[in-house]
């Protein structure tokens, strides 16, 4: 180390800041907020002004509220990455709920038709990719704005999944079904595959150093790296340490960590996921390079599609139903929307990450859980989470690049 | 004139280009060698960015012909342009602000990494440290001055050192042509400096360069020869040390009366 120039530790922090855990910090910071909050400030506060009260009980901070919390946001989560995908483009998709409705119904009534549960989950992903693709074909090759389509698209679906579920309910006892919410990863294996985690990141992060000094390459300083773990350790392992502690780490949130890990890989690491933030952050650009923008487009819909299609898969899953409210009818669309959007990609494309959005879906999660325990109403929980929204969306217009060139 | 330079590496001649009514480019002539700066200058109209379109594929000639070293080629599109080593940097540089600057140096054709060719190339990982070493090499070649590092975002860079790596991206990409379109129009003084230094770097890797500008000042200070179209049709081309910049204005704005000299 260098006397002459030693960092202060905020440039280190600062340095920090600037790595892929660096944009995690903003949403767990407003995850932090809300569940202080929820989870400490609320009970205190009831237990000094209830006099009838007997102790402190910290409801929401509990693991198995915690848990439940967990599997109530995997949905959002999950149609949250696929949106995220399009907003990198600069798009939006407004259909993804009714998407993953459409193939929630779909699923169902196979399933009642005696086709094998697993053939029927495999039919409504390629459904569900059918679906996003044919929304990102007019937007890319007919021009017509993603909003006004996935308007359509919004509409057009919802019909769907009345026609598919003329009573509006379907019950799905199916065991394939069921299992991806019910099987559990027992205690250990899940911190042993935390640990394979840790232990994979820092062979990955050494194996970089070691290149990079090879190649005469600039360093991430020490702490850097080691931040890094840190933080990657304290999530993983502080996610599944309380899940362990009620029940145990769910298949789905693995599956969903495992998906989010596939598309986070695709978007920042491959030439096609590069392509996806040139047309997000320069769309002119990224066509003189030679880019297929239209091709990127229709993909990009696609996986959308198919995050809808998992999404809907889920929900069957976890409700053991489907229903036109849980998905099509309700608030599923913009609670994804705005987990993508909490998490801190942007509106106007080119900026987020996939990860973000689960950190998002768990802030929308965590305050329509706490509002519950705190006996709001809809009324109130429509409002809060409506301002929660608009914060997100003002801070991202505000963090915008000012030198940027309007569109 | 123009008998002691060296041989043209890219030469065009006779470009005629009509777009409607509007005969846009007659009968002009232009060449430029390895190791040059050509300015290219007219009045507003005259068929500077024309010419430029033309030469980098994105406008195809309606008549015309192209030489590479004295062979006889084709450019009807931008990729026939850079497979030729042809490459042009618009004015509005097309740079992507929220990718970095080795990003930005590679994008459209990132490097991959060996092992994967069992999955389409656009799903192949990058190699991302390759990707750094290129950029790394492009932006050292050009001397870039105070560009701190090739993983800084390209939205915090001045207009100079974005105008740089666009300059940079034309130049990896194998290019012995780089076409300049107005290059320092919307910059400062210092920045403008930065970007002249790029420039005569370019000339000085034995690169040849065509030169749009509407500043006289510039050019006396990097060109080394200057061609003026008028009207779509060639006034003159001269090396700069035998002409005035009032000779250049009067030759942009009336044309010359004994111009036959200079008429291909």
């Amino acid at each position: 180390m260098q006397p002459e120039s030693r960092p202060s530790l905020v440039d280190r922090l600062r340095e920090l800041r600037q790595t892929r855990f660096g944009a995690f910090v903003p949403v767990l910071l407003a995850l932090a907020v809300i569940w202080t909050y929820f989870g400490l400030a609320v009970p205190i506060w009831e237990y000094w002004t209830n006099p009838d009260a007997e102790s402190l009980r910290f409801i929401f901070l509990s693991p198995r509220n915690i848990y439940n919390l967990f599997m109530q946001s995997a949905v959002i989560a999950t149609l949250a990455v696929g949106i995220t995908v399009v907003l990198l483009l600069g798009d939006i998709d407004l259909s993804a709920a009714a998407t993953a409705g459409v193939c929630a119904a779909l699923l169902g009534v196979l399933v009642l038709q005696g086709v094998p549960a697993w053939l029927a989950c495999l039919v409504v992903m390629v459904v569900g990719v059918f679906m996003g693709a044919a929304q990102g074909l007019l937007v890319a090759y007919v021009g017509i704005p993603s909003f006004v389509v996935t308007l359509a698209g919004l509409l057009g679906y919802q019909g769907l999944m009345q026609k598919i579920l003329p009573t509006g309910n379907l019950n799905i006892g199916d065991p394939f079904v069921r299992s991806i919410a019910r099987v559990l990863i027992p205690d250990l294996w899940g911190l042993v595959l935390a640990a394979l985690l840790v232990l994979l990141l820092i062979a990955a992060l050494l194996r970089r150093q070691t290149l990079r000094r090879a190649m005469g390459l600039e360093l991430d300083t020490q702490i850097v790296v080691w931040g890094q773990v840190v933080f990657f350790a304290a999530l993983v392992f502080g996610a599944v340490i309380t899940m362990n502690s009620y029940r145990s780490l769910p298949l789905m949130i693995l599956l969903l960590v495992a998906l989010t890990a596939l598309v986070g890989w695709v978007t920042t690491s491959t030439p096609f996921g590069r392509s996806i933030f040139a047309v997000g952050g320069n769309a002119e650009s990224a066509r003189r390079v030679g880019m297929n923008v239209r091709r990127i487009r229709v993909a990009c819909f696609g996986i959308v599609g198919l995050m809808a299609a998992i999404g809907g898969i889920f929900g069957a899953s976890r409700f053991g139903s489907v229903s036109y409210t849980a998905f099509a009818g309700g608030s599923l669309l913009l609670e994804s929307i705005g987990a993508a959007v909490i998490g801190g990609t942007s509106l106007f494309g080119g900026r987020g990450s996939v990860w973000n959005a689960i950190l998002g879906a768990l802030v929308i999660g965590s305050l329509g859980n706490g509002l519950d325990l705190s006996g709001a109403s809809a009324a109130d929980k429509l409002m809060f989470s409506g301002a929660i929204l608009l914060l997100a969306v003002a801070i991202d217009a505000l963090s915008r690049p000012p030198t940027g060139s309007v569109r | 004139m123009g008998n002691s330079t060296p041989p043209p590496h890219l030469r065009v001649s006779r470009i005629h280009k009509r777009f409607g009514g509007v005969q846009a480019l007659t009968n002009v002539d232009f060449e430029v060698a390895r190791g040059e700066v050509m300015a290219l200058v007219g009045d507003n109209g005259a068929g500077k960015s024309t010419l430029m379109k033309i030469l980098a594929g994105a406008y195809t000639a309606d008549e015309g012909q192209f030489w590479m070293d004295d062979r006889q080629v084709t450019v009807n599109s931008p990729n026939d342009a850079a497979d030729l080593g042809i490459q042009i940097v618009y004015q509005d540089l097309a740079l992507c602000e929220n990718l970095d600057v080795s990003a930005n140096l590679s994008l459209g054709a990132e490097p991959v990494r060996p092992g994967w060719g069992f999955v389409p190339r656009m799903l192949r990982p990058i190699d991302e440290l390759a990707m750094e070493v290129k950029a790394k090499k492009a932006t050292d070649q050009l001397e870039v001055r105070t560009l701190k590092s090739v993983r800084a975002k390209v939205g915090g860079l001045s207009g100079g050192q974005r105008q740089a790596i666009a300059i940079a991206r034309a130049v990896g990409a194998e290019s012995s042509v780089v076409l300049l379109d107005e290059p320092t129009a919307a910059l400062g003084v210092a920045q403008t400096g930065q970007v002249l230094d790029v420039v005569k770097r370019l000339r000085d890797t034995n690169h040849a360069v065509v030169y749009i500008s509407h500043n006289l000042r510039e050019i006396f200070k990097i060109a080394d020869r200057i061609c003026v179209l008028r009207h779509g049709n060639n006034v003159a081309t001269w090396n700069i040390a035998d002409v005035s910049a009032d000779e250049i204005v009067v030759a942009m704005t009336r044309g010359l009366d004994e111009g036959s000299d200079f008429a291909a």
